[in-house]
């Protein structure tokens, strides 16, 4: 069970802050006690009230159970403690705005009791309702199993009503409109930059309202069979039973939650956003979430009246639905879809917003049209209260109604196709990595886009005249609910597990889950429609013996999807307790979630991000969302996370040179980068190779730039393929000489190394006489050597060699001609022709060593050369070199002249062999 | 309402959380606001039964005949009109303390306008009550009662719900002095929910009373 990092940088205090945490056995116990009293309270308010009234008779089961339900559910939701904080406040006591006591989890304990931070909420949701999941599932195969022959196989007629009507009723209210919730309330505060949500209590409070509903929901068989589809219309709704009554008190209560969670969402993406992040950078799951909030807290009452007046005609005996008493059946219809229609949205833009980050994400391509898919989903929105009657074409109502529901409803494809093309459009040309949230959302547009057109037929009136009652709604729904939200929910669960629970899922068993899903969903519903066409009528147990086979391979390929969530719920739940720890980025996404740790610590950000730019922009070289801050306790500035994307640096005798060091230092400042050196080279110039290595290492290791590497002895194309066999490379840098000079341009790497790879590749061009050049840099030691005679001797390459092992070095060497008399004549022409090429010569070989080596000809004495290395070379040592038996005496003018170096004598062996020369460069 | 536009580069290292800044309106007027809309299209699908059970079963003939007497339903628009105006002038009362706290920071004057509103609330919902108990219909009589009864019950469960947020805006005030011109945003969402409790009442009243 994920636990949050230690909480820092919060000083706002206020009263309770200190308290001691009660533990969980306290809160059950409150919550107990409390849904009892309800129970008696609204047994005693009921009787009292009737008894005041006169109404006979006194007892009378379906008031008193319906305010017992409502009572059982405040009473349990103010027993576990969501209104503690309220209630201080109410009763004028001083509380603190800011109070923290219920915040925040260590344990798996905080999790099961009324918590206030949106990180454990959204944890809280999610577990919830994929337990209604499998509850709601659990239904389905119970239809199936009914429908797998023609006749009664299992159950009754009435008892199959209550299969599916609890079916979709779970599904619906317990699984797909939550869900969303959940997962946004996680990932939504951290997407904004935003610590926590702007009404954390209000939060919790929603949460359990929806424990309130999930819990009448899954205990409505109990108390009688709910039979009247989770559309509940009246007259059939006004037949049922104490179930019934539990279905309408817990849309009360789950309506409420849905509600109280869209207004938190609403303002928190109003109010709280990073600076910089204005509405066209905002993540698309945030306009997602906006969008469906709007619709929610517009929408969401209709439903909440149409169930209220269906309680009241039923327990009370009120007349909205009765046709003798002058009520109007058909208007439950209009208002009960006023809402539903809009609850669709409510169930898939969310998912839309899901699939828009996958997809850019695994795509490694700015998403296409981002304006557009934002607006379409507004648009979608406001067209989605503008179609209700859609559903209502064949229930009687007034004809003229039905052209213009139809002209809308045909109309909402258009903002839908906006997005599947979007999101075709931003695969297109991506480098899409198949992880498994990808898949699911890849899978998610084949399958909605059948639903959609599906969605098409159904809103022309003549087709959907004939099919309406058939099993091709059925089909329809499943692939717009199952094809649509549920595989967008799984494309997130996947997605944000790493976030949630800081560990990674297993990968292998995700593609299992979605190849089952996908091929079991489409084997499932896909015959459905042929199914309605030919004319079996939905909701009946029975069927027409010609229907057998079909049916009966549909609920044989409906354990294909059994078997896939078996699979997904073993993969979450090990992965969870035991999964590999996941990094703070696993897909490399941008936006500010990724950011953060995994999962994020209590106040997600020590200090407040500054979004920079879109959420979006992979593949554009610089591009940055935001930028996000450590606090003062893990020292302040940028944070960075542990999984930077790595360029791979190739280079040769280029490796220390001060251009491509610039160069790294560049594009470092892009981003997260990180780099690995490889060197390739043979085994006779292995030590140089080392040694240009370690130098450029400790200089970019003082720019603050994450860097290592190693030198391989093999060709470059061996040892390009050996690291990207071992590490996830993102980038190649290749570096060589100009062309002409340089070997591996000859061998063509360049392109062999992009075709082999397949990522990209920079070249870097670099010159030889800059490629050797030396560095400036506090971590090299800058050792000049000064010497005349001697200079060229092999025992003195051998000595510098020998200090470049012990640290990395860059060495200047001097020659100080001390010539008297004019200065250009024939005889010091000579002189200085010669010591020139006894420079070079060691320049060359400590090159050759893999020194950066700079040199030149002084003239001066000692003195003087001393005075050059302090001022123009900052030099750090200073070696004296002279031939056995030489000596130079150290005046007091030399020390002067030194200053703060090192001043050290050494000799040489005396013996000059012919150098090697320079190599040719590669 | 908005979140201010803050330029690349400022408030780079560690300023204040963004709802520190000066914004027109709080997080918790705001989301009152947001309530109110969704409490205005609860009231919405109320009004939608209403409608469509008087000119669509109905045909307008309104109030309908009572099967049991043959006579037309009465309800009484005279006393009914008197209580729209205590509802009505407890919104003003509102106002003033509201407007003496704002403009004088004088919170005496606010617990009084606060009491007075309470006081006028609480008898709207007697006379109400009162109503309730003379009509001579039930909400099982007809459409109609079940219409009334629901939308004027919702609408009394509304004064109820405000009379406590304005209750608690009182408690708040004498016990632990709070609310001041700059910052009082359980007052401001309080008196914002009974303003929309008035203006549902009075709408409701043209609707359901006069027309």
């Amino acid at each position: 069970m994920a636990t949050h990092a230690p909480t820092h940088a919060h000083t706002d205090h206020g009263p309770g802050h200190h308290v001691e945490p009660k533990p969980l056995g306290y809160w059950w116990k409150r919550a107990f006690v409390a849904t009892v009293v309800g129970v008696v309270l609204a047994l005693g308010v009921t009787w009292f009230v009737r008894w005041a009234w006169g109404f006979h008779p006194l007892w009378n089961a379906g008031v008193y159970w319906t305010m017992i339900f409502i009572f059982a559910g405040i009473g349990f939701i103010i027993g576990i403690g969501c209104f503690d904080w309220w209630w201080d406040y109410l009763r004028g006591r001083r509380v603190g705005f800011e109070d923290h006591s219920m915040h925040g989890a260590t344990s798996w304990k905080d999790y099961l009791r009324p918590n206030t931070d949106h990180k454990v909420i959204g944890i809280q949701y999610t577990v919830l309702t994929f337990i209604a999941f499998v509850i709601g599932g659990l239904y389905a195969e119970g239809v199936r199993a009914q429908l797998a022959q023609p006749g009664e196989q299992f159950v009754n007629g009435q008892t199959y009503n209550g299969l599916f009507s609890m079916h979709a009723t779970i599904m619906i209210f317990g699984f797909v409109i939550p869900v969303f919730s959940g997962l946004a309330n996680y990932v939504l505060p951290l997407m904004i930059g935003a610590k926590d949500m702007a009404f954390p209590r209000l939060n919790a409070l929603s949460f359990w309202l929806l424990v309130v509903a999930v819990a009448l929901l899954v205990f409505a068989p109990a108390f009688g069979v709910f039979t009247s589809g989770w559309t509940a219309y009246p007259p059939l709704a006004l037949q049922g039973t104490t179930g019934t009554t539990m279905f309408e008190i817990a849309i009360q209560f789950a309506g409420a939650s849905t509600i109280a969670t869209a207004l938190n969402f609403m303002v928190t993406i109003v109010t709280m956003r990073a600076p910089g992040m204005t509405v066209w950078r905002m993540p698309l799951l945030v306009w997602a979430n906006a969008t469906t909030s709007a619709l929610v807290v517009f929408g969401t009452p209709f439903i909440a009246g149409s169930q209220i007046m269906s309680l009241t005609d039923r327990v009370m005996g009120t007349n909205f639905f009765n046709a003798a008493n002058g009520g109007d059946v058909l208007m439950y219809q209009h208002v009960f879809w006023f809402y539903s229609h809009p609850a669709v949205y409510i169930m898939m833009l969310p998912g839309f917003g899901i699939v828009s980050e996958v997809i850019a994400t695994f795509s490694r391509k700015p998403i296409f049209g981002y304006r557009a898919i934002a607006f379409s989903t507004v648009a979608i929105a406001i067209l989605g209260f503008g179609v209700w009657a859609h559903h209502m074409f064949v229930s009687g109502m007034a004809s003229w109604i039905r052209i213009p529901m139809m002209m809308t409803t045909v109309l909402i494809a258009v903002p839908t196709g906006i997005k599947i093309f979007s999101w075709l459009g931003t695969m297109w040309g991506g480098k899409i990595h198949l992880k498994t949230p990808m898949l699911f959302a890849m899978g998610f547009l084949v399958t909605f886009t059948i639903g959609g057109l599906s969605g098409i037929y159904l809103g022309t009136l003549t087709t959907d005249i004939a099919t309406h009652s058939t099993y091709f709604i059925v089909a329809h729904i499943h692939y717009v609910f199952f094809g649509g939200s549920v595989m967008t929910i799984f494309a997130g669960t996947y997605y944000w597990f790493p976030k949630m629970t800081g560990r990674m899922y297993n990968e292998t068993l995700g593609k299992w889950h979605f190849w089952l899903t996908f091929v079991g969903m489409n084997l499932t519903f896909f015959p459905m429609h042929w199914l309605g066409t030919q004319g079996m009528p939905r909701r009946v147990a029975d069927y027409a013996p010609r229907f057998a086979n079909v049916n009966l391979f549909i609920s044989i390929a409906s354990l294909l999807m059994v078997a896939g969530t078996i699979v997904f719920f073993y993969n979450m739940i090990y992965s969870w307790a035991k999964g590999a720890k996941a990094p703070w980025n696993p897909w490399r996404g941008r936006t500010l979630e990724w950011m953060v740790s995994s999962p994020p610590s209590l106040f997600n950000f020590d200090l407040t991000p500054q979004v920079v730019g879109g959420p979006y922009q992979y593949g554009i070289p610089g591009a940055r969302h935001a930028v996000v801050f450590a606090g003062p306790e893990l020292g302040g500035g940028e944070l960075t996370e542990t999984d930077k994307r790595l360029v791979l640096i190739v280079a040769d005798q280029a490796v220390a040179s001060p251009a491509l060091i610039d160069d790294i230092r560049r594009r470092n400042a892009e981003g997260y980068w990180r780099f690995t050196y490889v060197v390739p080279s043979t085994v006779d110039d292995h030590r140089a190779a080392e040694r240009r290595l370690q130098t450029a290492l400790a200089v970019l290791s003082e720019s603050g730039i994450d860097a290592n590497g190693t030198v391989i002895d093999a060709p470059p194309m061996q040892v390009i393929d050996k690291v990207m066999r071992e590490e996830n490379v993102h980038e190649i840098i290749l570096t060589t000489f100009p062309l002409g000079s340089s070997a591996w341009l000859d061998q063509d790497l360049v392109d062999r190394v992009r075709k082999a790879t397949g990522i990209g590749v920079t070249h870097v061009t670099i010159l030889p006489s800059e490629a050797r050049a030396t560095v400036a840099s506090e971590s090299v030691a800058r050792v000049v050597i000064i010497a005349n005679y001697g200079i060229d001797d092999v025992g003195l390459a051998a000595l510098i060699q020998k200090r470049a092992d012990e640290q990395p070095m860059s060495a200047i060497v001097l020659c100080p001609l001390s010539l008297e008399g004019p200065s250009t004549t024939p005889e010091t022409d000579a002189v200085r022709a010669e010591a020139s090429g006894r420079t070079a010569t060691l320049i060359a070989r400590l090159q050759e060593a893999g020194i950066q080596t700079r040199g030149e000809i002084i003239d001066g004495s000692v003195t003087d050369a001393i005075k050059v290395a302090r001022t123009a070379h900052h030099a750090n040592t200073v070696l004296l070199a002279t031939r056995p038996g030489d000596r130079i005496e150290i005046t007091e003018d030399i020390t002067a002249a030194a200053g703060q170096m090192n001043l050290e004598q050494v000799t040489t062996n005396g013996q000059t062999s012919t150098p090697s020369g320079a190599s040719e460069g590669r | 309402m908005t979140t201010e536009n803050v330029t690349l580069g400022a408030d780079l290292h560690g300023g204040g959380p963004a709802d520190e800044q000066p914004r027109h309106m709080s997080q918790g007027t705001f989301a009152m606001l947001l309530f109110l809309g969704s409490e205005a299209m609860l009231f919405a699908s109320f009004f939608t039964a209403y409608f469509m059970v008087r000119f669509n079963v109905a045909n307008n003939v309104w109030p309908p005949i009572d099967p049991v007497t043959g006579k037309k339903y009465v309800l009484p628009v005279a006393v009914t009109g008197v209580n729209t105006l205590f509802l009505v002038s407890s919104s003003f009362t509102l106002w003033w303390g509201e407007h003496r706290l704002q403009k004088t920071g004088d919170r005496k004057s606010l617990e009084r306008g606060l009491l007075v509103t309470i006081f006028l609330g609480l008898t709207f919902l007697v006379i109400q009550f009162n109503e309730y108990w003379h009509l001579g219909f039930s909400p099982r009589d007809q459409a109609f009662g079940s219409t009334f009864y629901s939308l004027t019950g919702l609408h009394g469960l509304h004064v109820i719900v405000g009379l406590t947020l304005l209750t608690i805006c009182y408690v708040r005030s004498r016990r632990r002095h709070e609310f001041t011109a700059e910052r009082a945003t359980v007052l401001w969402a309080s008196s914002l929910y009974w303003h929309f409790v008035d203006v549902v009442w009075v709408i409701l009243f043209c609707l359901v009373y006069l027309l």
